[in-house]
């Protein structure tokens, strides 16, 4: 499935369906006044978030608006200030160790062992989880052939070019068929093909069942999911579809939505 | 639970074997360390260069001479004709000991006008020089007793009434007196003590700095299985280079092993204990490796220059002998020297090592605590 | 020269933002000094002795008395019986053991020849040399004055004086503080000094850096200033606490020192440049730079131990150690005065040259 066929099928578009946000345990993901502060500086501030199940949620914003704390708090490295935020039902503030099991995580800096081959990596993503070695075996090979990555298995880590790292890396955090993934900038210096590419393995994951919960700086990948919000210094300023949002804003494309948001 | 652990032990073994140059690292310094130190960690005293100003030429001063070069410890230096020329061969380094045998001696050996002799060290190594002084004096005594027993004897009433005490010495363990003997085992706790404290912190806080780190502490292992994944492939490291220190000990340098092996690993259980416990900590308060690598550098050289390695704890003062109580390498040092030099028993280890597995069991719980699964 | 001043100033910036290294270059050498000056002493004294007197008259009392009388010494148990001497040894309660015989004051005046033994625990030999040296020295005496009762009071002792030359009080730290200014030097501009270049290697910012007009010798040059400084101030440091605490004379000429200090810190450089020329990671940057140059430096140089007890092939090792060298040199000038140096100072000279050109050459083709 191509990530530009008509984005209005992407599953979970519809704005308010299924996820109560009194009732945690109906949504992927939900905030409720989430805060971060680092002493004086509030990195996150008083968010509002509620995410379906099997969505795709763009998590926008510029760099240094607060996305990857407020992941890091969702993914349970970080502890809220004020608020509380919960995944799959499970809370932030109270049960972050559970979260862990639901979850899986790509992080800003792909964090692969640059001196283990691509099975390796794999192996080891899945045997922390808890898989068996059977189940690695199986997953692990259809992973590899749905990432293009079949012909590299052997190959070390470190000697693959910047695009086939990435798919690694969403294959370690996807081997474990976690409800939700959290993907932290994961096409961060990838050219706009192999960016492609990655959307149309986030489609079929989400196409899945799972929740993908994604944050960028590239406001056209916006157009790819299903809602986005966008994030300016810790505050959530906007928050809809990418039709819904040009809608009210009277722009063309995502990139104007964001700027006019910005702006005022 | 356990899988979880056995997979980070892999995975950390792979990193390292496929590391060369660490690798060769790991197996070469052992073998570097345990051949240099073991040669050259020796406090014997010896191939001292005594030179000799004889201006009496008799043959009590020969034989004054001859009672020096005889020890063990003396060695002839180049000759002196002036004094002027022995101050000069001590000043310019040439001779370590310079002896004046005055014109006079003999004729006024022990007699109430007996002319002095005088011995000159060169200071500089002061424990060479003090141990120096201590033989010169005993051997002089010693010589000056055979020379009053003979005149004594002489004469026969003497000779009847002589009156004295004999002194035969036995040495337990180490019969041949090798400093050798002593030294190698304390470079084997050298050896377990570097390689698994330095490895492991600079393992934890490598992670922590390409990033992988943060995958870990997503993932749903606990802090528990995380340092266990972290120290136990450093702990099975250690372990192979103390089989291999053991082993080189025994075969190359000859060293007893009179105690059990058996309790030779179980202290070094206990021991690794805390030498992991203390890198793991290093590594919770550091964020780059060149930071745990210090910080384990600063511990570890007064960790040893305070562990009897090579200087005696009894003789530091008080204040710095109770604080090598909290030092576990002194414990460690004494139970390992014990059981390959003594062939100490359980019964006689039981107090070090208790004390050593609370060390460690209140550093590995500080180090666990510390080490949260969050970043901040 | 203002682009090399710029990194110079950058690394400034580093050392200062991480003051655990810092710590460990400045804070330990002078902890060392003040730990040797303070704490560490290889004369023994006090020296754990156990007596087992299985023959309890007036005459073994007075004997053991004459025996532990003196610093060298110390009584600190009395046995029962034999089997006690070896548990005493496993449990480090004493060193060795005094036995006096039964019937020892009667052997001594009806016999010419009385018996005592002593019982050494010989792991650690040296004190073991030692205090049986002692012990039998002691007794010599005890027959010496036995002899002198014996009524021929003509017989007086030989007087034997000892002098002790450049470090009369036998000051530990007269000896070791020398040798701490070369260590500090090696560590920080060896040691320290190729972590730094090779943790940009690893970082991936000498690939920044190359790209930009700064040449990898300006590169490597303003990286090296600042340790520089803190090596030379660190070794001031050092001599000062030295001296001012520790009494450490300086006898010779302060320009002199200084002159051979920088040809030496500058062996230490090369050293240090070559060795991050060859290696990727800073963990095996400070792996090697340990066993090659600060291990050697303290071992094998004359430092702790000295050259002369060791056997042919660790002397010979010890002659290629620059620090062998430097150690004649800096302690000839501080505790003797000495001038000249022909010797040492041609073959640091040489050195200096040598590894200089080495150094230079390797960052000059590649900087990979």
């Amino acid at each position: 499935m191509n990530a530009f066929d008509g984005h209005a099928a992407a599953p979970g578009s519809d704005a308010s369906s299924g996820c109560e946000t009194h009732n945690p345990g109906t949504c992927a993901v939900l905030a409720e006044n989430l805060t971060r502060r680092f002493g004086d500086f509030t990195a996150v501030d008083h968010i509002q978030l509620a995410v379906e199940r099997g969505e795709i949620f763009g998590f926008l914003g510029a760099n240094g608006a607060g996305k990857t704390t407020a992941i890091r708090m969702f993914c349970g490295l970080l502890q809220p200030t004020e608020g509380d935020g919960w995944v799959d039902g499970i809370s932030v503030r109270e049960n972050p160790e559970r979260i862990k099991r639901r979850i899986g995580y790509m992080s800003q800096r792909f964090s692969l062992y640059e001196d283990l081959t691509v099975e390796e990596n794999l192996s080891f993503s899945g045997g922390i989880y808890g898989l068996g070695r059977r189940a690695i075996a199986e997953r692990g090979s259809e992973l590899l052939g749905r990432l293009g990555l079949d012909a590299h298995r052997r190959r070390i880590t470190g000697s693959l070019p910047l695009g086939f790292k990435q798919r690694l890396a969403l294959g370690s955090a996807a081997l474990h068929s976690p409800g939700i993934l959290f993907l932290d900038e994961p096409t961060g210096g990838v050219d706009p093909l192999a960016r492609r590419q990655f959307w149309d393995l986030i489609y079929e994951l989400a196409d899945g069942g799972t929740t993908v919960f994604v944050t960028t700086h590239y406001m056209d990948e916006a157009e790819y999911c299903g809602r986005v919000s966008i994030m300016i210094q810790g505050k959530i300023m906007a928050l809809g579809s990418p039709e819904d949002l040009k809608r009210q804003t009277g722009a063309k494309s995502m990139q104007d939505v964001f700027l006019r948001v910005v702006e005022g | 639970m356990v899988r979880s652990v056995l997979y980070l032990v892999q995975k950390e073994f792979r990193q390292v074997f496929r590391d060369r140059t660490l690798l060769r690292v790991i197996l070469i310094v052992p073998i570097v360390q345990i051949f240099v130190l073991g040669y050259a960690a020796n406090t014997d005293l010896k191939n001292v260069r005594l030179s000799v100003l004889d201006q009496d030429s008799s043959r009590d001063s020969r034989s004054l001479a001859d009672a020096y070069y005889a020890s063990d410890v003396f060695i002839p230096g180049p000759r002196a004709s002036s004094p002027a020329e022995l101050q000069n061969l001590l000043l310019e380094g040439q001779t370590d000991v310079g002896l004046w045998i005055p014109r006079g001696y003999a004729a006024t050996l022990l007699t109430s006008d007996a002319v002095a002799v005088s011995m000159t060290f060169n200071g500089q190594n002061s424990s060479a020089a003090g141990r120096s002084v201590g033989y010169a004096s005993e051997i002089a005594l010693q010589e000056v007793g055979r020379y009053l027993e003979s005149a004594a004897l002489a004469q026969p009433d003497l000779a009847r009434r002589a009156r004295r005490i004999e002194s035969s010495s036995r040495f337990f363990y180490n019969p041949e007196l090798r400093s050798q003997h002593y030294m190698v085992p304390g470079i084997v706790v050298l050896l377990i003590t570097i390689i698994s404290a330095l490895l492991t912190g600079v393992a934890v806080v490598r992670e922590r700095e390409i990033g992988t780190l943060e995958q870990l502490m997503v993932s749903p292992l606990t802090p528990g299985q995380l340092i266990a994944g972290k120290t136990i492939p450093f702990a099975l490291i250690a372990f192979f280079e103390l089989t291999f220190a053991t082993t080189v000990a025994v075969l190359w340098f000859r060293l007893p092993l009179e105690g059990s092996v058996l309790l030779l690993g179980v202290a070094a259980a206990i021991y690794l204990n805390v030498t992991l416990g203390v890198g793991l900590l290093a590594s919770t308060v550091s964020s780059t490796q060149q930071q745990a690598m210090f910080t384990m550098w600063f511990f570890l050289v007064f960790g040893i220059l305070m562990s009897g390695f090579f200087y005696p704890i009894e003789n530091m003062p008080r204040e710095v002998q109770w604080l090598t109580y909290l030092n576990p390498l002194r414990y460690m040092m004494s139970m390992v020297r014990g059981i390959f030099l003594r062939g100490s028993g359980v019964v006689d280890l039981a107090p070090d090592l208790a004390r050593l597995a609370i060390i460690g069991v209140v550093t590995f719980a500080g180090a666990a605590l510390r080490f949260q699964k969050r970043l901040g | 020269m203002k682009r090399v001043l710029a990194v110079a100033r950058k690394e400034t910036y580093h050392i200062l933002r991480d003051p655990r290294s810092l710590a460990v270059a400045v804070v330990m050498p002078i902890m060392m000094v003040l730990l040797f000056g303070y704490a560490i002493n290889m004369d023994l004294a006090n020296v754990p002795v156990g007596i087992l007197d299985q023959d309890r008259s007036p005459a073994s009392a007075d004997f053991i008395t004459r025996m532990t009388s003196g610093d060298f010494i110390l009584e600190v148990a009395r046995l029962g019986a034999r089997d006690e001497v070896e548990p005493g040894f496993r449990r480090g309660l004493f060193r060795a053991v005094l036995v006096i015989p039964q019937g020892f004051g009667e052997r001594l005046v009806s016999e010419p020849l009385s018996e005592i033994q002593i019982l050494i625990d010989g792991a650690d030999a040296t004190t073991a040399a030692a205090v049986d040296n002692y012990l039998k020295a002691v007794v010599g005496m005890v027959n010496l004055d036995l002899m002198v009762r014996q009524g021929n009071a003509r017989f007086r002792s030989q007087e034997l004086r000892s002098r002790v030359l450049f470090n009369p009080e036998l000051e530990s730290s007269h000896f070791v503080v020398p040798g701490l200014v070369a260590v500090v030097l090696i560590m920080i501009c060896a040691l320290l000094t190729s972590i730094a270049i090779t943790r940009e290697k690893e970082t991936g910012t000498m690939e920044q850096v190359l790209t930009t007009p700064l040449a990898p010798r300006q590169l490597v040059l303003g990286k090296v200033l600042p340790y520089l400084v803190i090596a030379s101030v660190d070794a001031a440091l050092v001599l000062a606490v030295g001296n001012l605490i520790f009494g450490v004379p300086m006898r010779g000429s302060w320009w002199l020192l200084a002159g051979y200090s920088l040809i030496y810190l500058l062996i230490a450089l090369a050293l240090g440049l070559l060795i991050s020329a060859v290696t990727k990671t800073q963990r095996v940057a400070m792996m090697i730079a340990l066993v090659t140059t600060l291990l050697p430096t303290l071992i094998l140089s004359g430092f702790v131990f000295p050259l002369a007890s060791m056997p042919l092939p660790l002397r010979m090792i010890g002659r290629i150690i620059p620090a062998t060298y430097f150690l004649e040199v800096i302690r000839g000038i501080m505790l003797k005065g000495r001038m000249w140096f022909p010797v040492q100072g041609g073959v640091m000279l040489g050195m200096a040259v040598l590894l200089l050109g080495m150094a230079g050459r390797r960052f000059r083709t590649r900087l990979e």
